[in-house]
């Protein structure tokens, strides 16, 4: 991968580059207190445009997920049905997007253009995506109490699947290419040649930001060998579901949850679209059939199959990554503190319960 | 707006309702057509066992067996009216439009059963997807050895595709046999759960070399699956098709994932062995 440095002031200019390539740029951006978002960037809020802060709760995902998305129109004239797929290809840029939210969006491409069926949708808000990943460096800022990116290893500098990504090493950013389109960039004037020792700051960068971490749930990949293994107690999957409050927060600023629900609205006389959005299955309804009949009626269960579905070998081994990229963001918005981090820290528990009283377990 | 690579899965394709023929109460067989020939050929390659999704003008989606054998020339569904879609199907009339994709699912291996033989076993609507190995096996009769058929319903009236029983049961070399959980209009047949029939006089069912197939409601898939157990059949060799919620068909909305598996495409057909794994109400 090919690196170059870039001055501190020129670092917004990646965004004027990718706008006059005609990318639509989304940037993050502070709102009041702790709220900071996504949005696109304009000639009006290009200044406004941060660097460092905390990463918006309502993930990147949405910008090739949306939230909301048409599929379909159907329209009815004389008993004639017609159905017109809507496609939507945008040519957007993230700038600023953080390595967990990038290995959030390769887990998507993973599930949705991956096995038999390619999500033709996906893929159009894909196709053209230009992600600008910024390392975490700054933990005042960057890294919260709830991230726990080390554990998954998905950051604080992600590896790869970014195009370009920038690292603040003090007064001046070090870019690194990920793939050819990325590189192109490389030919403006703003991107200086990299020495030796700017790698070797890189490096001591990021060693020291990862000892900031005050998540450290070491047991993770010991919890997804019991997951796997089923040797999770239904008592602990009890524990968990009784703080559950069915308010599907968790799944919905995932950046690694997939499932959606679909349904047909009227558009006008004679007219429908059949739209899909985020669903979650934490709500009692995701999994009830008509006539009534639900195969998962207790919260534990739907509890037990979101984290199941997370962090299951069999899942990391058919997508070749995990549906878990350590954001913390189900940490922070979750009431019953059973985000993941927490419900690792229970399962060690238990373990060590059972290891106490069994000791030759 | 441009053409799209890659073909869109989720795109339903017109249809035309031809006839439509009650069944029981509530069930109805709906007899119908792509509006596309191209289309109709290509869905046409379907396995037994496989699904459809269906779409309703102004109502929404829904998943439903493909109760017809490929060997057959017609594409129908058996739909029981329980929710908005399926009431809106009922509401239809020959000549209506409507939507399909698919097929979907994995199907039964029907080729891995040369040889063996098949025991049937229906409960109530369990049977329409059991149709389509019936149909299926009895076309390729000879690829088979022993067929039996056990179909069991709340009442005379409530036994699925009756003239296709009728068939059958005049068919050589297949044993047909029928039960009712109360005996009305004239019923002079068995009076029994379907597991009762199995230990009737004359009644001897083949364990060894033998696949089970098993669909019905929980209730009576639980005590059959008991009964098979306890005659000896090995979980392997019982097989069934699970039913759930699913919005997309395609493994990705995520509704009808059980364990390991999403049952639209690593499902719906599924060994005792397996759902026994997957860890949830069947």
């Amino acid at each position: 991968m090919k690196a170059r440095i870039l001055a501190r002031a020129d670092v917004l200019k990646i965004v004027d580059l990718l706008r006059q390539q005609g990318y639509e740029v989304v940037a993050p951006f502070c709102g009041r207190g702790r709220d900071t978002y996504f949005d696109t960037v304009t000639d009006q809020n290009r200044d406004q445009v941060q660097i460092h802060l905390p990463n918006p709760y309502y993930p990147p995902k949405r910008f090739v997920f949306p939230h909301i998305e048409r599929l379909l129109k159907l329209r009815r004239d004389n008993g004639e049905i017609h159905i017109e797929p809507t496609y939507e290809e945008p040519k957007r840029a993230i700038f600023g997007i953080r390595s967990c939210d990038v290995a959030g969006i390769y887990h998507l491409d993973r599930f949705y253009l991956g096995r038999d069926f390619r999500d033709v949708y996906y893929e159009n808000h894909r196709k053209n995506l230009f992600l600008v990943n910024v390392a975490c460096t700054d933990p005042s800022q960057d890294i919260s109490d709830d991230c726990f990116c080390v554990c998954t290893d998905t950051g604080p500098a992600a590896h790869n699947h970014f195009d370009l990504q920038l690292m603040d090493l003090g007064y001046e950013f070090m870019a690194v290419a990920g793939t050819p389109v990325g590189e192109a960039l490389f030919t403006d004037p703003i991107f200086k040649k990299a020495t030796e020792a700017h790698v070797g700051k890189r490096r001591a960068i990021l060693d020291e930001t990862r000892k900031r971490f005050k998540t450290m749930t070491s047991w993770f990949s010991a919890t997804v060998r019991y997951v796997s293994q089923g040797e999770i107690l239904d008592k602990t999957w009890e524990e968990i579901g009784n703080r559950c409050l069915e308010c599907g927060g968790c799944t919905y600023v995932c950046p690694a949850c997939t499932c959606f629900t679909v349904s047909d609205r009227q558009i006008g006389p004679n007219e429908f679209e059949r739209v899909r959005a985020w669903d979650a299955c934490a709500l009692g309804g995701f999994t009830r059939m008509a006539g009534g009949f639900n195969p998962r009626k207790a919260v534990h269960d739907r509890r037990n199959r979101r984290f199941f579905r997370k962090l299951a070998h069999h899942f990391i081994q058919r997508e070749l990554t995990m549906a878990c990229v350590g954001c913390g963001r189900c940490v922070a918005v979750c009431h019953g503190n059973i985000g993941m981090p927490t419900v690792v820290e229970m399962v060690r528990r238990a373990t060590t319960e059972v290891d106490n009283e069994h000791p030759s377990h | 707006m441009s053409t799209p690579v890659t073909e869109n899965v989720y795109l339903p394709k017109t249809a035309i309702l031809e006839r439509v023929v009650c069944e029981i109460p509530e069930v109805k067989t709906f007899y119908w057509r792509f509006q596309d020939p191209a289309e109709q050929e290509t869905f046409h390659r379907f396995r037994p066992g496989q699904f459809a999704q269906v779409s309703l003008f102004g109502v929404g989606e829904f998943p439903t067996s493909l109760p017809p054998s490929p060997t057959e020339d017609e594409t129908f569904f058996t739909v029981r009216q329980v929710g908005s879609c399926t009431s809106a199907l009922h509401r239809l009339s020959p000549g209506d439009q409507f939507a399909v994709r698919g097929p979907y699912g994995n199907g039964f291996p029907m080729e891995e059963y040369h040889g063996k033989n098949l025991v049937f076993v229906a409960g109530g609507i369990g049977l329409i997807p059991l149709r389509s190995c019936i149909v299926y096996a009895l076309q390729n009769r000879l690829r088979y050895q022993r067929i039996q058929i056990f179909h069991g319903a709340k009442t005379p009236k409530e036994l699925m595709y009756v003239s296709n029983l009728h068939e059958w049961e005049q068919t050589p070399g297949v044993e047909c046999h029928l039960t009712v959980d109360r005996a009305t209009d004239g019923w002079k047949g068995n009076v029994g759960v379907v597991g009762s029939l199995f230990k009737k006089r004359g009644v001897q069912v083949p364990v060894d070399n033998t696949i089970a197939f098993v669909c019905g409601p929980p209730v009576m898939f639980r005590f059959v699956i008991k009964d098979l157990l306890g005659m000896g059949f090995q979980e392997r060799n019982i097989v069934s098709t699970l039913e759930r919620y699913m919005k997309c068909g395609v493994g990705k909305c995520g509704h009808c994932c059980i364990g390991v598996a999403y049952v639209c495409v690593d499902g719906p057909v599924f060994t005792y062995e397996q759902i026994k794994k997957l860890g949830e109400d069947i």
